[in-house]
């Protein structure tokens, strides 16, 4: 996507862009792909152009597959050369989904790389990158009126594409535990459990992501006080749950500490959870995410690309950019009962995949 | 999908708009300073937008004071948040996060610095909370001990990833016996030794307001505020005497190249520095070099991206970058390849850089370098996180608000002979230094074309 088009050819794209002022960057998810521009305002007419002809229009050149065909390649090696814990989750999203396309890695196998048709691309292209698949924010110091004749322009003369086709595959419940154990060369144990959640829209999801801040935001946090302070059994700890179209991971992740078995640390995490199903939250942790929840939504609306991504964030995956302003009040109607409740539905035993990757997996 | 944008430009210092609709044409929002009687310099700027409030703080005690002990001035950051005269470590974490808060300590090669973000509503709660930790910490010894087996562990969990440790093998190969080749954070045997008495002794000697800063930026009033700081600070003792500034001595940069090999049994790409001396933050053609930098390996379509990442597909994405201190700076080259493909990386590098100054650089990518640094300007002082930050920047660095004001000047008054010169002064023609981790046994013969091969082992 940034190697060619009609009008803009090889290279012109990011030549013109940064030309003008501006600059790009993307990146792809399970879910969906965003493209962001960060441009003064006075380049805005060059930047619509810009866009239009990409997506209207893009030509792949063949000797810039092969170039790119490298980049995307030392892209997956860097990664995986850098920190365990790509090749941690895949596996585990992996065994957790069987038969839900959420079982891809995002970035895709070495071999398949090295494959790819220039026919493949285009297939991908023609069916995803079309404007009735596609939703553009823009915020800065822009007026309402310019914009919507720039999308008209250059954005509304670009043909829409049949539907892509649905996934029509819905992962089947799980039924137990299921394990993995990797190989890799590291100073302690890296571990994660996840377990199914559903998709945004559903009506757990604030009850889901405020348990997820009990659990691992700040150092007053359940898991960081007991497994990394007080227990010392982990050096680092993280919660993920994400927003996504279909039921997706709840997932935690910890870095066992030295001379600590892995064991003892998922044990501690379970211990954890339990005492949230048995005895709950309590009001005042509740409120202390509120809180937080608050100041989050202050930083993300104190730039124009955290305001554009938050805006995106809830079109897309909430189905209404409107809902962002229904957020607060959608967490602040979440009791400590409705914690403790999606706590018992979701955190069970049969419905998690555990993930171990450490140095030596004869043991 | 572009990892440069995130990592390599970033030499410079940008800002924010507001009310101008261009978004060039920048202007600084109005600020007051003044120093308290201790010595204790402190900067308001109000900003009204967000209803938040952000604190920096810089006190010279980073970690070219660390003397042989490699990693105290770090963990004496750290230790500032295990607890207070009138909060534990417990309340205090429970304190600031209960509301939102947060309250950051961390060591850099030449200051410590503390960074806080809350509720403009949260003022007078958080300000006390931030006098403690600065002037009554307590250093438990307890709470001590967990920090520094956490960052023994931590030291040999960055040997999992070339990326993380290669700057420290840079700059000690750089810099040599100069105290900016300090690691921050130690090693495992110097970090290993240091115990609570060290801390408290390092903080006794370098936790002084005569040669430090507080910026506060955000929804308060410029008047209470400052009854509100006097009333706090002015009780902190300043120092009998000047602490000498360690990196004022000569630094002894190499006269020839170099090659530093970092064996990683395991490694499946080479990741490399190539580099050499750069320039300080006060450099007068601070600007100019930064323009030149874009264009050479600052953005995606800089020469080196473009031949090492488009061209080639060697890598993901290849840069350069000016480190900037107060006495000194580094220029490095960075980017990773597939182990088969070291050689061609490397000579691709030095070939682009060969080019430049060959060369020169024409009207046409002058222009687009110019208009590019000024239009990524605003962003990069939006926030009152970041405004705070520039504050103390400027104080440590000793420039002010004209950095901001010039800085569209600056640019634009750059022509092609000036641009010429930078490159021919600025950018290294020889002596390089070069930083390589990966596989030896399957590199070492490439290294040894470069330069005098030192080979250490990744886990030593």
């Amino acid at each position: 996507m940034f190697n060619g088009a009609k009008k803009y050819g090889p290279k012109l794209f990011d030549q013109t862009m940064e030309f003008n002022g501006g600059a790009n960057n993307a990146y792809t998810t399970k879910d969906v792909t965003v493209y962001t521009n960060w441009f003064p305002a006075s380049a805005m007419e060059v930047i619509f152009d810009l866009e239009g002809d990409r997506i209207s229009s893009l030509s792949i050149d063949p000797k810039i597959v092969e170039s790119e065909r490298g980049v995307v390649l030392s892209e997956r090696s860097t990664g995986l050369e850098n920190s365990p814990w790509r090749q941690l989750s895949e596996a585990v999203e992996a065994t957790a989904f069987v038969e839900h396309p959420y079982h891809w890695s995002v970035i895709g196998y070495e071999d398949d790389m090295k494959n790819w048709k220039q026919q493949d691309l285009e297939r991908y292209f023609k069916m995803y990158y079309a404007p009735n698949n596609c939703v553009v924010v823009v915020s800065g110091a822009i007026k309402i009126a310019e914009v919507k004749r720039l999308a008209e322009k250059y954005l509304e003369p670009i043909p829409s594409q049949p539907e892509p086709p649905k996934i029509t595959i819905a992962e089947p419940a799980q039924t137990g535990e299921r394990r993995i154990t990797l190989q890799k060369e590291v100073a302690t144990p890296y571990f994660m459990v996840a377990y199914h959640t559903p998709e945004t829209k559903n009506e757990d999801y604030y009850a889901l992501n405020i348990l997820s801040a009990v659990l691992s935001r700040g150092q007053s946090s359940r898991l960081y006080s007991e497994l990394v302070n007080k227990k010392q059994l982990a050096t680092s700890v993280f919660t993920d749950f994400g927003e996504s179209f279909n039921p997706s991971l709840f997932s935690i992740y910890a870095v066992a500490n030295k001379e600590v078995n892995p064991i003892d640390l998922e044990n501690a995490i379970y211990t954890e959870i339990e005492k949230i199903k048995n005895e709950g939250i309590s009001e005042a942790e509740l409120q202390k995410i509120k809180n937080q929840k608050l100041m989050e939504f202050y930083n993300q609306v104190e730039t124009i690309n955290g305001k554009s991504n938050n805006i995106g964030t809830y079109e897309v995956f909430f189905g209404d950019y409107k809902k962002m302003f229904q957020a607060p009040d959608n967490y602040n109607k979440i009791t400590v009962a409705d914690v403790q409740n999606i706590a018992k539905k979701y955190f069970k035993k049969s419905n998690r995949t555990v993930g171990v990757l450490k140095t030596n997996t004869e043991d | 999908m572009k990892p440069i944008a995130q990592n390599l430009i970033i030499i410079g210092l940008f800002f924010l708009t507001c009310s101008n609709v261009s978004a060039q044409g920048y202007k600084l929002p109005e600020y007051t300073s003044f120093k308290l009687q201790n010595g204790l310099t402190i900067y308001l700027m109000e900003q009204h937008d967000v209803p938040v409030i952000s604190v920096s703080a810089v006190l010279p005690a980073g970690a070219i004071y660390d003397n042989e002990k490699a990693g105290l001035a770090f963990l004496t950051a750290k230790a500032l948040k295990h607890g207070t005269k009138n909060f534990s470590k417990l309340k205090l974490d429970e304190e600031i996060d209960f509301i939102g808060a947060n309250i950051n300590t961390d060591a850099s090669k030449e200051f410590v610095s503390l960074s806080s973000k809350f509720a403009a509503k949260d003022n007078d709660k958080m300000l006390t909370i931030i006098k403690e930790i600065m002037l009554d910490p307590v250093f438990n010894a307890e709470e001590f001990e967990k920090e520094k087996n956490r960052l023994l562990v931590g030291l040999e969990q960055q040997k999992e990833s070339p990326r993380a440790v290669i700057g420290n093998y840079f700059d000690k190969l750089l810099y040599g016996n100069h105290v900016y080749g300090n690691v921050i954070q130690g090693d495992i045997s110097s970090v290993g030794k240091l115990t609570v008495e060290d801390i408290k002794s390092f903080y006794k000697t370098n936790y002084k307001p005569n040669q430090a800063a507080i910026s506060i930026v955000g929804d308060f009033s410029t008047k209470e505020m400052k009854r509100k700081l006097t009333a706090l600070f002015s009780n902190w003792k300043k120092s009998e005497n000047e602490i000498e500034n360690p990196a004022l001595k000569n630094i002894a940069y190499s006269s020839n190249n170099k090659v530093l090999l970092i064996n990683k049994e395991d490694a499946k790409e080479t990741t490399f520095y190539i580099g050499s001396s750069g320039i300080s933050r006060n450099n007068p053609d601070f600007v100019a070099i930064e323009v030149i930098n874009t264009l050479f390996g600052g953005r995606f379509t800089s020469m080196l991206n473009d031949e090492l990442r488009v061209n080639t597909g060697l890598t993901y994405g290849a840069g350069s970058k000016f480190n900037t201190l107060k006495n000194g700076g580094s220029f490095v080259i960075s980017t990773f390849t597939a182990t088969k493909s070291t050689e061609p990386a490397i000579d691709k590098s030095l070939e682009v850089l060969n080019k430049l100054h060959t060369n020169g650089i024409d009207e046409k990518s002058l222009s687009s370098a110019k208009n590019y640094v000024k239009g990524q300007f605003p962003p990069r002082y939006e926030t009152t996180n970041q405004l705070a930050n520039l504050l103390t920047q400027m104080f440590w660095y000793n420039f002010d608000a004209t950095f901001i004001e010039n800085f569209e000047k600056n640019v634009d008054n750059l022509n092609l002979t000036k641009a010429n010169q930078i490159i021919a002064q600025y950018f290294p023609k020889n002596n390089f230094q070069f930083v390589l981790v990966g596989k030896a046994a399957d590199i070492k013969n490439i290294a040894e074309k470069y330069g005098v091969v030192t080979e250490v082992n990744i886990k030593d």
